[in-house]
């Protein structure tokens, strides 16, 4: 059937409208997609999996400098240092061992260094049952007194175990007490944690109200 | 009686030359919009292969037909990143279900086991993937909907607070397995609920049915920074993903399945996550299900059987 | 192979009158097509990107295109439970509405299965779906449930249209075991589907806000409100439109051109030449032929004469000889043509045995010749078995939108409405007056939680929509159609806020985990949602400038191009 005028003037408009519309596709003039903000990378020690101290093993395997634990290079032998004590009965720790804070047990607990220290050789450790204990043989020291936890630290519950989970295939490693516990402040330090993770959608992410504890 | 008229002339039909060199040019405009329509297609980057079209099925792939896949990829990762990978596929051992153990006592809430994930296992950092998400939880109340996410002081643990790391549970009755409409997903014999990203199709099912948040979608190419590229691979593991499928927690097959712990428990410094086979009378997780008394299994009540067992020591 | 070409023919008209129309056809087109090409664009670039273009996130992981498709799974649905009063009830007023309703659930699967598609981030492995060539998880899987109901009922109605409008192309009578199974098995099949899309979010466990029974119910409910109130528009918009000229058209002559007709009484040669159109009545007995000439006539009238007026009673019953007869209905001062009739054709019959007035107006288009039955003939004559099926299956056969039909489906509207109020009240006293845990995205939704409440200006909004709508429609003033109207839009807009975003989105706020992250959909979402409604209204826009020629009568195989005219007749004697 033939055109009518309204039907020409329609017609025509369409092919404009379309005409113009690819020319706007090409050009991207709306709704761009906008290139992906790059996320900082993690700083990578918080992908360290070393222990934050070292225990008086990993320093001998690592051939390090044992001067510190020389003893008797300052001390007598067979005289003992004499502990002194504040008049709130607080261990007062001498100069030549200011890198020492005391920290093991509330109230004063631990305040006798010779709880753990063999008084009579100050090269090695000693146990309540009077057992000689070497310094890198610490853990049990630990145990004769934290009972439950040297129990699961032996099972290798307490504290990390790494390596093989199926020990046919390879070995597996326990950390020392001394490994993440300071001996003379032992607990477990605070750090600042990793950063927070990033939403996809930070606008729509805004923080929740949290009820304080 | 008069002659009988002519027929009615058809609805459709009659156009003279005019009508139909406009209706033509109409139509030619027309194509020319689509055409243009269609430009932004030359800004994809990840047009699929014949071969990796019609890759099959993991579970329909003969170990040659497997070889040959694993060996695309490895070329696929080379070309893009210029590292060559190992890439295999690791089967589940016999007589091993993995379980997690997780100390909430002893996490401080440092989220080293969050970026040690991401390393391990070759997470998109922009747009940012995590598997595991850290959750500050007020002393007292296991309400979910009191977690902090986004908790950044200065140092943690902080007074007050107790931290829950959550990622996927390996559950045993898995809520994502079920209704997944094409089998990409599944539970191997191991305990670990894997995803064939090569049959995924995004359709986002299983991130609805999660009950913990655990399944993340690229929704875009994800991005791993090339020096940061861990060459480790599995196929069912940390493998490079691509835009549009589904990925998560897998327990670090590419360790686990070599008889090693997974990354998050390697670099956890509080010793807080524990890890092992639950049918290993000896395992460190079977000591803790053993010894320890209350445990937390999230949203136990939804019947989904978590192979996560949260529990406390003081 | 005749049987194929006869139907590539039907096919090429079809496909060839969608290119032809008036301007306001082609703007209408022109505009829609336009949509569908920003949409398409739109798409290209989430293609390319992924979805990341779109607002939603690992937090609220679908958005506005599931919660479009939810909206339109009980269009579809509904849109064929029209079909329960005209085959249950026998309601003929709304037969040829019926496949109105059909085409407009056409239309709306495919629009589903669109917004499916565009969801998916990788639609290049959609091939993982088919069952047998990839891994289709049924039945286990919801989503695989939906995959079969879904394209099932997309054939079922694609088969039901299309055999009655090929039927009816061919001027055949269509075969009821061709069509009514299929008919039966599409209710059903209709609430299925929109059952099955319900259970896609109940069978979650881990989101108690979808997690209740009553998700299912209240589906059903609104796609009952929503649907037919949709359809109640359209076949407005369709009288509309085939609307001819308003009254007062210089085509109507008076009553003097039927007096003026050549009348003689009707003769076995008369019958003869219907027999040539209708065969059917070579087959008639000689008493039955005696009884039908009895008091029978036949005449011609001019193009423009008036056979039959509107409103009239008359009880003759009329059979076209040859020629061409428009049947036209007067409604508010406009006229549809309702059937356009060649020879063989009958009009009139349904006052002549029920003495109702007459419903429409019969004016030959152009020289015609026509058989007058007086009721005691027709009656005769559908005696006989076969003409009398044929006869009665044509009485149904009407395109006329009355307000009758459109006050059958406000019912249907009106009662699911208050359904679906009902339902919502329940869900909001479960949610609030327990007070516990799980209310959190409930309270998100109607009241805002911890500072997010981006959503509760919709969802009272759509409250409001929906308890006005319901009001309306039990009012008696909804019965003024301009009323009825601004009550559908309400339903509509209210239901389509409360079931997509009022049901969707709440569900991932807050995520499994507690957090709280809002949904917004980008630009390129909505046009790309824009872009597949445009999509499904070109489609049934196309459908309907198909379907509404063949029901009229005005494209059929008799007037194929390159038929045969009819062969003449000898002159009747006298």
């Amino acid at each position: 059937m033939k055109h009518d005028a309204h039907t020409r003037l329609v017609l025509a408009g369409l092919t404009v409208v379309f005409v113009t519309l690819g020319v706007c596709f090409w050009a991207q003039l709306w709704a761009r997609p906008e290139p992906v903000r790059p996320n900082p990378l993690v700083d990578p020690a918080f992908l360290e999996t070393a222990t934050w101290r070292k225990s008086y093993t990993d320093l001998i395997r690592a051939k390090a400098d044992l001067s510190d634990f020389d003893c008797y290079g300052c001390h007598e032998k067979k005289n003992p240092p004499k502990l002194r004590y504040d008049d709130q009965h607080q261990l007062v720790v001498p100069e030549e061992h200011s890198d020492i804070v005391m920290g093991h047990g509330k109230h004063g607990r631990n305040n006798n260094c010779y709880n753990c220290h063999d008084e009579q050789n100050l090269l090695q450790l000693a146990a309540r049952d009077g057992r000689a204990l070497k310094l890198e043989d610490s853990v049990p020291l630990c145990g004769s007194c934290h009972g439950p936890t040297y129990r699961d630290w032996e099972a290798g519950v307490h504290g990390r175990t790494s390596g093989y989970w199926d020990r046919s295939k390879g070995p597996s490693t326990r950390q020392l007490c001394v490994n993440c516990h300071n001996p003379h402040s032992p607990k477990f330090p605070g750090r600042k944690p990793a950063p927070a993770p990033i939403p996809l959608r930070p606008a729509a992410t805004a923080p929740a109200v949290q009820p304080k504890p | 009686m008069p002659p009988l008229p002519p027929h009615d002339a058809p609805p459709e039909s009659g156009m003279d030359r005019r009508s139909f060199l406009r209706t033509s040019a109409v139509l030619a405009g027309g194509l020319f919009a689509m055409a243009s329509s269609l430009k932004p297609l030359m800004e994809m980057e990840d047009i699929p292969s014949a071969e990796r079209f019609l890759q099959k099925y993991y579970k329909e792939l003969t170990p040659e037909e497997m070889q040959k896949v694993l060996a695309r990829i490895e070329r696929e990762v080379e070309q893009q990143y210029g590292i060559r990978p190992h890439v295999r596929d690791l089967k589940p051992m016999d007589g091993v279900e993995f379980v997690y153990a997780l100390n909430l006592t002893r996490c401080i809430g440092c989220r080293k086991c969050v970026h040690a994930c991401v390393a391990e296992n070759n997470q998109s950092r922009s747009p940012e993937i995590q598997y595991i998400r850290v959750l500050r939880m007020p002393h007292g109340s296991l309400d979910i909907e009191k977690a902090d996410h986004h908790y950044a002081p200065e140092s943690v643990p902080e007074k007050g607070y107790f931290y829950m790391p959550v990622q996927c549970q390996q559950c045993r009755n898995p809520p994502c397995v079920k209704v997944c409409p094409v089998h990409a997903t599944w539970q191997e014999t191991d305990g670990i609920t894997v995803i064939d990203y090569d049959w995924c199709i995004g359709c986002r099912y299983c991130e609805a049915a999660c009950p913990y948040w655990a399944r993340h979608f690229n929704f875009t190419k994800p991005s791993v920074p090339r020096e940061r590229l861990n060459p480790n691979m599995a196929y069912l593991g940390n493998r490079p993903r691509r835009q549009g499928v589904m990925e998560k927690c897998h327990f670090c097959v590419q360790r686990t399945r070599a008889g090693r712990y997974p990354a998050c428990l390697e670099v956890c410094p509080a010793g807080a996550r524990k890890f092992g086979n639950i049918l290993d009378p000896n395992s460190e997780v079977s000591h803790i299900l053993r010894t320890k008394r209350v445990f937390i299994q999230l949203k136990e009540e939804l019947g989904t059987s978590p192979r996560f067992f949260y529990y406390f020591d003081v | 192979m005749t049987g194929i070409r006869n139907y590539l023919v039907f096919l090429r008209r079809s496909a060839q009158i969608a290119f032809v129309g008036d301007w306001r056809y082609y703007a209408w087109m022109g505009f829609l097509t336009t949509i569908v090409l920003l949409g398409l664009n739109a798409y290209a670039k989430q293609l390319a990107h992924g979805l990341i273009v779109t607002g939603m996130s690992d937090e609220v992981s679908w958005g506005v295109y599931i919660a479009n498709f939810t909206f339109l799974v009980g269009v579809a649905a509904a849109a064929v439970m029209m079909v329960i009063p005209v085959y249950i009830y026998d309601n003929e007023e709304l037969h040829d509405l019926v496949i109105f309703g059909e085409l407009l659930a056409v239309a709306a699967i495919v629009m589903c299965l669109a917004f499916v598609t565009v969801d998916l981030g990788r639609p290049d492995r959609f091939w993982h779906l088919i069952p047998f060539i990839g891994q289709f998880n049924f039945p286990a899987s919801m989503l695989s449930w939906d995959v079969i109901v879904l394209n099932g009922y997309l054939l079922l109605n694609v088969w039901i249209c299309g055999y009655l409008l090929y039927t009816r192309y061919r001027g055949r009578k269509p075969s009821k075991w061709f069509y009514l199974p299929f008919v039966f098995i599409a209710i059903v099949w209709a609430v299925s589907i929109h059952t099955v899309t319900a259970f896609l979010y109940v069978g979650l466990g881990g989101r108690p806000f979808w997690n209740s029974a009553i998700v299912g119910p209240r589906f059903l409910a609104s796609a009952f409100a929503a649907g037919p109130a949709l359809i109640i528009l359209a076949l407005q918009v369709i009288r509309r439109i085939t609307a001819a000229a308003p009254a007062g058209e210089p085509a109507m002559m008076t009553a003097g051109a039927l007096a003026s007709a050549h009348r003689r009484a009707a003769t076995a040669a008369d019958l003869d030449l219907l027999s040539c159109h209708l065969p059917e009545v070579a087959a008639l007995s000689p008493e039955e032929r005696t009884g039908c000439l009895a008091g029978a006539t036949v005449f011609d009238v001019a193009a423009g004469g008036v056979l039959l007026r509107q409103g009239e009673t008359d009880q003759h019953a009329f059979f076209v000889l040859a020629g061409r007869v428009v049947v036209k209905r007067e409604e508010n001062g406009r006229f549809r043509v309702t059937r356009s009739l060649g020879p063989g054709g009958q009009f009139g019959e349904i006052s002549a045995l029920n003495g109702t007035p007459r419903m429409a107006s019969a004016i030959a288009e152009e020289p015609t010749r026509v058989l007058c039955l007086p009721a005691e003939a027709l009656r005769v004559l559908m005696g006989n078995r076969e003409l009398g099926a044929i006869v009665r299956s044509r009485m149904t056969e009407r395109l006329m939108i009355t307000d009758h039909a459109l006050l059958t489906l406000r019912g249907i509207v009106q009662v699911s409405m208050i359904i679906n109020v009902f339902l919502l009240a329940n869900e909001v006293f479960k949610e609030f007056y327990s007070g516990n845990l799980h209310v959190a995205s409930s309270k998100y939704l109607f009241l805002g939680l911890d500072g997010h409440h981006a959503l509760v200006p919709w969802i009272w909004t759509a409250v409001a929509f929906n308890l006005v709508g319901m009001v309306l429609l039990i009012l008696p003033i909804s019965r003024s159609l301009k009323w009825l109207d601004v009550a559908c839009v309400l339903c509509i807009v209210g239901i389509w806020i409360e079931k997509g975003m009022g049901l969707v989105i709440p569900g991932f706020i807050p995520t499994p985990l507690g957090e709280i992250v809002e949904y917004t959909p980008s630009l390129n979402e909505a046009l790309v949602c824009f872009g597949i409604w445009a999509l499904g209204l070109l489609l049934y826009t196309i459908f309907l400038r198909m379907a509404v020629p063949i029901l009229q009568g005005r494209m059929s195989k008799a007037n194929e191009p390159g038929a045969r005219p009819v062969a003449a007749a000898a002159p009747a004697r006298g």
